[in-house]
């Protein structure tokens, strides 16, 4: 396990339908690996206190959801559903992989794949409650969180823009409603559906992924 | 004032005092000469672009900057026709001074700043190596060319310095000309904004490279000493970065001032303008680059300047501005035809002018793949090849190039006129053949397009999760990129820059989702005013289940309303009384008309006059109108979304649909309900809750008689939730909830019937008020804010005076019956009665008594919100005169 070159392929990488090829290459994986240790404090697994240890976090105001994001089993490509206590580097790695950058030799169907497979890490964000659905309530609390650095926004404030916004989503993804219907949340293909015409494969992408795409480690 | 007529002073004019006595009239021509030309010039210009307008053909093939040349062109030879001589002529001076100056502002200011700053390292890239690349490399080809004995004329008389000087001048991608056809093209933003970008940042380089080359050329090759090169770059870095912090300084103290114009609002846009060309004038006095002063300077100070003035000054400084630099750039390009026409300027050389019309576009090519190589490296998102295509074939030439050539000193630069000529020929080729042919080029290559969708609230709220993702993974892996310095920034401009520089009122707002919400509540309630169904095919926020309103026949049901109110009072009247079969039908009709009828029009639009013309309020009201706005769209989804209606209560209204269908026509009012009725199933309409307003009492006259006019109120559809007395934070409201008379309902004593059939049956506006089963809802208050209540409230009353025609106004105010007004996406006509629309109004006396009552209300509240829920347990409560009565129908399936 010392080794970070042993084990970069993230579990499960294979299994998944929606799982593309790991290009992370070996000098990104001792970098992360480093860096794995160093917030692990050299321990095997890094559990969800170590992410308190990182200062810059702190003023995020989304950083529950996002370290509740690396323990989450979804994102984990676990068949199970629910939260881990502790992950390793290779869930590490898993969780980081939702970050590459696009390639330049993707084809129509890997970008796809690729596109989903962010979109659904966003998804699972949303989704605290692992129904499939994003529903008002899980909505108004992003809004919140999001809203939450900004101190002269009331919470009705952030409330009206969530409910806004899922109004707006009702109404791309189901477009009229019949009067009994009922729109019960953002479902993973209603979401899909907003990002329609979003290049969300452009935005969510972090550099340090992206330094060589030489070496696959598989 | 480009010309050179109109520079000159008005020439000794007969003194006004020689011959005043003896005058009526006085031809004074010279006196207002130059203006006056400037004014004709600026006319001219503007006219020809009407006219090019006219055909939508011809503008959509070419740009509007080769028809301005060409027109140029034009009016230039009919000059030289008359006068003789080439009169007018593109003035360095003139274009440095005004022209370029509005058009920089412009393009700084409404930068989108976020694309900018997140391309900043390929702009910068491009900006400074591309041209400084294209500079050396072009200048020295031609020398070669030169050299080479090429060039036939002897008469060239020119140095490596005299060639390097063109290349620089000549290299440099022109702002104005990539605007005026990338504006057209419509391309992806990133590759405009790196096409864009790179036009304006290179101001610094090419600057820079001017001065020096002149200043080389001019001291004679043999001159030049190497501290001279040393000089020559070093004055790079003081010119762009001395620039750059003069921009930055004006945008400072931009901010700053209009932190403190509260109370001259009036002369906000004014400061912005002045300001931005104080620093322009500021960094060109000390020779520093003027364009990326303006350019940063607009770019910096938007955000807090926006955060600080009033709307209206908001539009006032995008119209100007829009305006300023629209007209200059007409200006520029028509004086540039104009000013190719004289010759005397001229002098050809073939090889000269093929040779730099090559090089540019290979060179431009070669810099461009090559700096693309290496970038792609490092981006995060590569450019591709058909990017890079475009990017090379867009490097247009334009009037700063044309200014730059004039501005030559002939002595010193012998072969000025060649170099002139050849500067017209790369201007005119760039931007005429490359103009027209861009177009094409990106259709063919299939260049990703911008897609023009209109912010949704979504788009950007994920946008905002993803900076602090981004942050947060950057954080969490320890890298210090991208984001982690932006995330770095905008806490620190949220500690103290915005602190500082914007009012507390206006930083209190200025989150860019709010500023989406913001942005999207007002689009709405415009499209809502506006009548063209258009507005809300288009917009993306349409409630699921609205019916249009265009497929409701608002002609027929509306007018049909106004028409016959009267009468259908009166008959009614007649009825009041007896409570018999005819009187159901009537509840039913009301019922029907309620969900189908829209919120009065008129009174809308009255708020939107208002809010436009008065000043003080302005800001609040049209703030809480567009809240309203959302919120009544909002509930009525939520409605949607939570209502479950039953299949009873359905049955049961179609029952009594089919009853009233095949009951005998009673008054106008009635037929004309039973138009609706036909129009509208009744299964699309199942409301449950209805609202009547019983403002009559209020008002002098008995409100018997026309109460049928506005007892048909409000529908509300219940929840399950709210009907169960569920805890449900969604509210279940129509959109009805949103009107004033709702909100002002919540605080009252609220009593729902038992049964909701026996409320239907009872038409509170006929019966007596003991047994009207009457509850007052107040959900109401939990769906919209105290203080937004308040705000409606006052605006409704404020307006009730100036939309009620003077007829009514002692009468029945509500007899207004709504146009509709509906923002929804266009439905079959079989829906457009669906509940969800309603037709109320908002009788002012009813407003005003209600305010301190929401004023109290509690609001948000989960448990307050249950109290009324719960008090409908007890049934058979009466509502003091004034209050908004809610009638229950329907309910029993759900009670």
């Amino acid at each position: 396990w010392g080794c970070p070159q042993d084990c970069p392929v993230p579990r499960g990488a294979d299994l998944s339908p929606l799982s593309f090829p790991p290009t992370v290459t070996s000098e990104q994986i001792e970098h992360l690996h480093r860096r794995f240790k160093q917030l692990s404090r050299d321990q095997l697994t890094i559990r969800k206190e170590n992410f308190d240890s990182i200062p810059d976090l702190e003023f995020n105001p989304i950083r529950g959801k996002i370290v509740h994001a690396f323990f989450d089993k979804r994102n984990l490509r676990q068949e199970s559903d629910g939260l881990v206590d502790e992950i390793n580097f290779e869930d590490f790695l898993t969780i980081m992989s939702y970050f590459r950058p696009i390639e330049m030799n993707m084809d129509e169907e890997q970008l796809d794949r690729f596109r989903k497979e962010k979109l659904k890490f966003l998804f699972h964000m949303y989704d605290s409650d692992h129904d499939g659905k994003i529903t008002l309530q899980e909505y108004r609390n992003v809004v919140e969180e999001l809203l939450s650095g900004n101190p002269h926004l009331e919470k009705d404030s952030a409330r009206s823009i969530a409910d806004g916004a899922m109004l707006e989503a009702a109404s791309i993804c189901v477009g009229q409603m019949g009067p009994d219907q009922v729109y019960e949340g953002i479902t993973f293909e209603d979401f899909l559906k907003m990002w329609q015409g979003i290049d969300i494969e452009t935005k969510m992408h972090v550099r340090f992924l992206n330094m060589e795409t030489i070496a696959h480690c598989y | 004032g480009e010309r050179r007529g109109a520079m000159q002073p008005p020439a000794a004019s007969p003194g006004p005092a020689a011959s005043a006595g003896a005058e009526l009239l006085r031809w004074q021509w010279r006196e207002v000469q130059a203006p006056c030309l400037v004014a004709a010039w600026i006319l001219v210009a503007s006219l020809a672009k009407i006219v090019f307008h006219l055909s939508r053909k011809v503008t959509s093939v070419v740009p509007e900057s080769c028809l301005l040349i060409l027109l140029g062109l034009g009016l230039g030879g009919i000059v030289l026709a008359v006068a003789k001589k080439a009169e007018y002529q593109l003035e360095p001076n003139m274009f440095f001074l005004f022209l370029l100056p509005p058009i920089v502002l412009d393009s700084g200011y409404f930068m989108p700043s976020r694309l900018f700053f997140d391309n900043i390292g390929a702009i910068l890239t491009y900006a400074v190596v591309g041209t400084l690349w294209n500079s050396f490399t072009t200048g020295a080809a031609l020398w070669g060319l030169h050299q080479a004995g090429l060039m036939a004329d002897p008469g060239i008389e020119a140095g490596l310095m005299d060639f390097l000087l063109f290349g620089s001048l000549i290299s440099a991608v022109d702002p104005v000309a990539v605007l005026a056809v990338f504006e057209e093209v419509h391309v992806n933003e990133t590759l405009f904004i790196i096409v864009f970008g790179e036009s304006l940042l290179n101001d610094a380089v090419t600057v820079v490279l001017y001065k020096v080359f002149n200043s080389f050329v001019e001291q004679g090759p043999a001159h030049i000493h190497a501290t001279d090169y040393m000089k020559g770059v070093a004055s790079f870095f003081l010119v762009s970065l001395g620039g750059t912090a003069v921009g930055l300084l004006f945008a400072f103290l931009l901010a700053l001032i209009t932190r403190f114009t509260k109370r001259v609002r009036i002369i906000e846009p004014l400061f912005v303008f002045l300001l931005a060309y104080i620093a322009y004038l500021a960094a060109e006095m000390v020779s520093l680059s003027s364009i990326l002063a303006v350019t940063f300077c607009g770019i910096c100070c938007k955000k807090y300047v926006e955060a600080n003035i009033s709307q209206k000054s908001r539009t006032t400084v995008k119209y100007t501005m829009k305006t300023l630099a629209s007209s200059s750039e007409t200006i520029i390009f028509m004086f540039l035809g104009i000013s190719a026409v004289d010759t005397s300027k001229w002098a050809w050389d073939t090889a000269l002018v093929l040779g730099t019309l090559f090089f540019i576009l290979l060179f431009r090519a070669v810099g461009v793949v090559l700096q693309t190589y290496v970038l792609n490296r490092f981006r995060l998102i590569p450019l591709d090849r058909i990017d890079q295509v475009v990017m090379s074939y867009g490097g247009l030439r334009g009037a700063v190039a044309f200014a730059l050539v004039i501005l030559l000193d002939g002595a010193k630069v012998k072969a000025k006129d060649y170099f002139v000529a050849t500067t017209i020929v790369v201007v005119f080729f760039t931007v005429i053949v490359q103009g027209l042919t861009i177009k094409p080029l990106v259709t063919w290559l299939k260049v990703k397009r911008s897609d023009h969708h209109k912010p949704t609230l979504n788009e950007e709220l994920h946008e905002h999760a993803f900076d602090h993702i981004l942050a947060a993974v950057e954080d969490i892996v320890g890298h210090h990129g991208y984001h982690y310095w932006r995330d770095k920034w905008e806490q620190f401009d949220k500690k103290y820059l915005s602190q500082l520089l914007m009012r507390k009122s206006a930083y209190r707002l200025r989150d860019e989702i709010w500023d989406v919400y913001y942005k999207l509540n007002i689009r709405d309630a415009i499209s809502f005013v506006d009548q063209g169904g258009h507005v809300l095919s288009a917009a993306k926020l349409a409630l699921p289940s609205m019916p249009s309103r265009t497929s409701m026949s608002e002609s027929s049901v509306t007018n049909l309303l106004r028409e016959s109110g009267s009468g259908a009072c009166l008959d009614l009247q007649v009825i009041d009384t007896v409570r018999s079969r005819r009187d159901k039908e009537d509840a039913a009709m009301h019922h029907v008309l309620r969900g189908s009828l829209y919120k009065p029009r008129r009174r809308y639009k009255a708020s939107y006059s208002r809010h436009f013309i008065s000043p003080d309020k302005q800001e609040r009201q049209d703030k809480e109108i567009f809240r309203q706005n959302m919120k009544r769209r909002l509930e009525t989804f939520k409605s949607t979304k939570h209502n479950v209606c039953s299949s009873k209560s359905k049955a049961r209204l179609k029952e009594k649909g089919r009853k009233k269908a095949s009951a005998p026509q009673p008054p106008p009012l009635d037929t004309l309900n039973g138009k609706t009725h036909r129009n509208v199933p009744w299964q699309e309409a199942a409301p449950v809750l209805v609202m009547v307003s019983s403002e009559e009492e209020e008002s002098d006259s008995s409100e018997t008689e026309r109460e049928d006019d506005e007892g048909i109120v409000f529908i509300a559809r219940a929840t399950d939730e709210v009907l169960q007395g569920k805890t449900t934070p969604v509210p279940l409201t129509t959109p009805t909830s949103a009107s004033p008379g709702s909100l002002d309902v919540c605080p009252s004593p609220c009593i729902i019937p038992p049964s909701p059939t026996l409320a239907e049956k009872e038409l509170p506006w006929k019966g007596d008020q003991a047994d009207l089963a009457v509850y007052v809802s107040s959900e109401t208050t939990k769906i919209v804010p105290v203080d937004m209540q308040k705000a409606w409230n006052q605006s409704i009353s404020s307006l009730e005076s100036i939309a009620s025609p003077p007829g009514t106004e002692s009468g029945p105010q509500h007899r207004r019956f709504a146009c509709p007004v509906l923002e929804e996406q266009p439905q079959s006509a079989s829906q457009v009665m669906s509940e969800q629309s309603s037709c109320f109004q908002f009788p002012s006396h009813v407003s005003k008594s209600g305010r301190s009552q929401s004023d109290s209300s509690p609001d948000g509240m989960e448990q307050q919100e249950l109290q009324p829920l719960m008090a409908t347990e007890e049934p058979g409560r009466m509502l003091p005169a004034t209050e908004q009565r809610w009638l229950m129908f329907n309910r029993a399936s759900h009670l």
